[in-house]
C-alpha cells in the first residue's frame, strides 16, 4: 500500500511537489504565528508578578514629607494596608526615587542632567492580588487627598503585547489564506489523481472493493505529502530560530526582555503543525472524493 | 440467481426507456447469451445487474437480494460476488499478470497467504501459468482477456457478466475464450455474455435473450443468433 501511494505522488510530481511547498509556507506561517502567541503568554506570566501600580503623590507632599509621616500620606498609607485587592504596598521617597533614576540612568550623563530630585515625585507602590483590577484601585484612589496621579505598568505592557498580538494575527491569517490555497491545492491535486487512475479505481468498484478501500490510497497520498509540508515547515522554523530570531533578538532575550525561543517552544508547536497538515490533507481529499470523484 | 419483473429504466436525457418492462428468470448454473442491436438496451441490463444503474421500475434480483432496495454500504458485498469481463480487458499496465489477478483479491481484502494460493490457481485455470510474470503488453489479445478472466474469476463468483468478451479478438482466440467460459460455466457459475457475435452463438446453442430497443424480443432455450428476429 505504502509503495503505491509513492508510486501515486512521483506519478503526479510537480502537483505534489507544489502541494508540499504551499503546504510547508502555510504551515510554517501558523506555527511561527504559534510561537508568538506563546511567547505573548510567557510574557504575561513573567511580567504578571512584577507588574505594580504606582500611586504618585503631588509635589508638595513628595517635597513637604519625605518620610511620610504626615496625615495626608499616612491615611493613604493606612487605606492601601486595609484595601483587600491590595496583596503588598511600599513607600518611595523622593530622595529614594532619585537614587533609583541615578542608578537607572547612571550611564547616560544627559539624563541625569536634565532631570533633579524635585522633578521626581515620592510614591506608593501596590501589589495587587488580581493585576486585572487596575481599574478599581485607579477608581478609588485616583482623588485621594495627596495623589497626583496612579499609574498602571501593565498598560505599558499590554501596549507591547498588542505589538505582538498583531504580528503574530497578521502571520495566523496569511497562514489560513495560505492554508485556503494548500487545501484547494490538495483537493485539484486529489482530482487530477483520481482521473489518471479512472481505470484502476474502476476494477476496484466492478470487483466490489468498499468505498473506503477505493479512496484510501488517494487520502494516504494526499497527507503523505502534507505531513511531507509539515517537515520542511518545522525545519523552516529551525532554520528561521537559528539564522533570524538568535541573531537579531538574542541580546534582548538573553537580557530577560523577551522570552527566549528555545527548542520546547519548537517542541512544542511541531505536533500541532502535524497534526493540523494530516487533518487539512485527509480532510481536502476526503470532501474531494465525496463530492467531486465519482469513486 | 437472476429475477427481473417488469423492469424498467428510464434516463433522463433519453425520450424512450433504456429497457422497457423486462420479466426474465436467470437460474443458478446457466449460460445465456445476451443480444441485440447497439441501442437495445444490454449494456443497460448488465449495469443493472452490476448495480450501476437502479431500475426506474420494477424489480432486479440478482442471488436473492433485491438490488433495489440494496443499501449503498453493500453495493461493494454484491460486487464480491459478481466477475465482468469485457471488451477492452481493462487491465493495469504497471502491473504484472499475477498482480493484476491479485489486485482483485487484494482490494476485497483477502489475505496475502489466500492471495498467493488461489492467484497461480486460476492462472492454471485459464491457461497462463508460466506467464504470471508478464506484463499486461507482453501478452497477445486473448491472453489478456485470460487475465481479465482469471480476475474476474478469482473472487470465485456467482454470477460472470461478459459484455462483447470477444469483440476485439479474432475468431480463433474468440472459440479459445469460449471454451474456457463455458469451463468456467462447468464450476457451477453462471455466465451471462452479451455479444453481436453470431458465429459463437450459433455454435453455442446456448439460451439467448434477445434485446431490441429495450424491450425483451426473444428468450429461447437452446437459440442461435438470427432466428426469430
Amino acid at each position: 500500500m505504502f509503495a503505491d501511494v509513492l508510486r501515486g505522488l512521483r506519478r503526479n510530481v510537480t502537483m505534489t511537489i507544489a502541494m508540499i511547498l504551499t503546504t510547508a509556507i502555510s504551515l510554517c506561517l501558523l506555527g511561527a504565528g504559534l510561537i508568538v502567541a506563546r511567547m505573548t503568554d510567557q510574557m504575561r506570566q513573567i511580567y504578571g508578578d512584577k507588574v505594580e501600580v504606582t500611586i504618585y503623590l503631588n509635589e508638595k507632599v513628595s517635597s513637604q514629607d519625605p518620610n511620610c509621616q504626615a496625615k495626608t500620606c499616612q491615611a493613604l498609607g493606612d487605606a492601601l494596608n486595609k484595601d483587600s485587592d491590595v496583596d503588598r504596598v511600599t513607600y518611595q521617597s523622593q530622595s529614594a526615587a532619585w537614587q533609583q533614576y541615578q542608578q537607572m540612568f547612571a550611564g547616560q550623563p544627559e539624563m541625569l542632567q536634565i532631570a533633579k530630585q524635585s522633578d521626581l515625585n515620592s510614591s506608593w507602590h501596590v501589589k495587587l492580588k488580581d493585576p486585572q483590577q487596575y481599574k478599581v484601585i485607579q477608581a478609588r484612589y485616583q482623588d485621594f487627598p495627596g495623589v497626583k496621579s496612579v499609574n498602571d505598568q501593565s498598560q505599558t505592557l499590554d501596549r507591547l503585547f498588542n505589538v505582538l498580538n498583531g504580528i503574530r494575527n497578521a502571520t495566523i491569517i496569511v497562514a489560513l489564506v495560505q492554508a485556503l490555497a494548500a487545501f484547494l491545492l490538495i483537493a485539484n491535486t486529489v482530482q487530477v489523481a483520481a482521473y489518471t487512475r479512472r481505470t484502476e479505481t474502476s476494477i476496484m468498484r466492478l470487483v466490489g472493493a468498499s468505498r473506503w478501500r477505493t479512496q484510501i490510497p488517494f487520502i494516504l497520498e494526499a497527507v503523505v505529502a502534507a505531513v511531507a509540508g509539515a517537515i520542511l515547515a518545522i525545519g523552516g522554523l529551525v532554520a528561521m530560530k537559528y539564522l533570524f530570531v538568535d541573531k537579531t533578538l538574542g541580546t534582548i532575550m538573553n537580557a530577560g526582555i523577551l522570552p527566549p525561543i528555545d527548542g520546547t517552544a519548537l517542541v512544542w508547536v511541531s505536533p500541532w503543525l502535524g497534526g493540523i497538515a494530516v487533518g487539512l490533507a485527509g480532510i481536502a481529499s476526503y470532501a474531494t472524493l465525496r463530492l467531486y470523484v465519482r469513486l | 440467481m437472476i429475477h427481473l419483473a417488469h423492469v424498467s429504466k428510464q434516463y433522463k436525457a433519453s425520450t424512450r426507456p433504456a429497457l422497457s418492462d423486462i420479466n426474465l428468470d436467470v437460474e443458478k448454473g446457466e449460460f445465456a447469451f445476451v443480444i441485440g442491436p447497439s441501442g437495445s438496451g444490454k449494456t443497460t441490463f448488465m449495469r443493472l445487474l452490476l448495480r450501476e444503474e437502479i431500475a426506474t421500475s420494477g424489480t432486479v434480483e440478482v442471488a436473492g437480494k433485491n438490488l433495489s432496495k440494496l443499501r449503498r454500504s453493500k453495493v461493494a458485498w454484491h460486487r464480491r460476488r459478481l466477475g465482468c469481463v469485457f471488451q477492452d480487458f481493462r487491465l493495469l499496465n504497471n502491473k504484472t499478470v499475477a498482480q493484476n489477478v491479485g489486485f482483485a483479491l487484494e482490494v476485497t481484502g483477502k489475505a496475502r497467504a489466500h492471495i498467493r494460493r488461489v492467484v497461480p490457481e486460476v492462472l492454471e485455470l485459464v491457461g497462463l501459468d508460466g506467464k504470471a510474470n508478464r506484463m499486461p503488453r507482453e501478452l497477445s489479445g486473448g491472453e489478456q482477456q485470460r487475465v481479465a478472466i482469471a480476475r474476474a474469476f478469482a473472487n470465485r463468483p456467482l454470477l460472470l457478466l461478459a459484455d462483447e468478451p470477444t469483440g476485439n479478438l479474432d475468431p480463433d482466440t474468440s472459440g479459445e475464450i469460449m471454451l474456457l467460459l463455458e469451463r468456467i460455466n462447468r464450476t457451477g457459475t453462471t455466465v451471462l455474455m452479451s455479444t453481436h457475435d453470431n458465429t459463437i452463438v450459433d455454435a453455442m446453442r446456448r439460451r439467448v435473450i434477445e434485446l431490441h430497443l429495450g424491450k425483451l424480443v426473444r428468450d429461447e432455450a437452446r437459440g442461435v443468433y438470427g432466428v426469430g428476429r
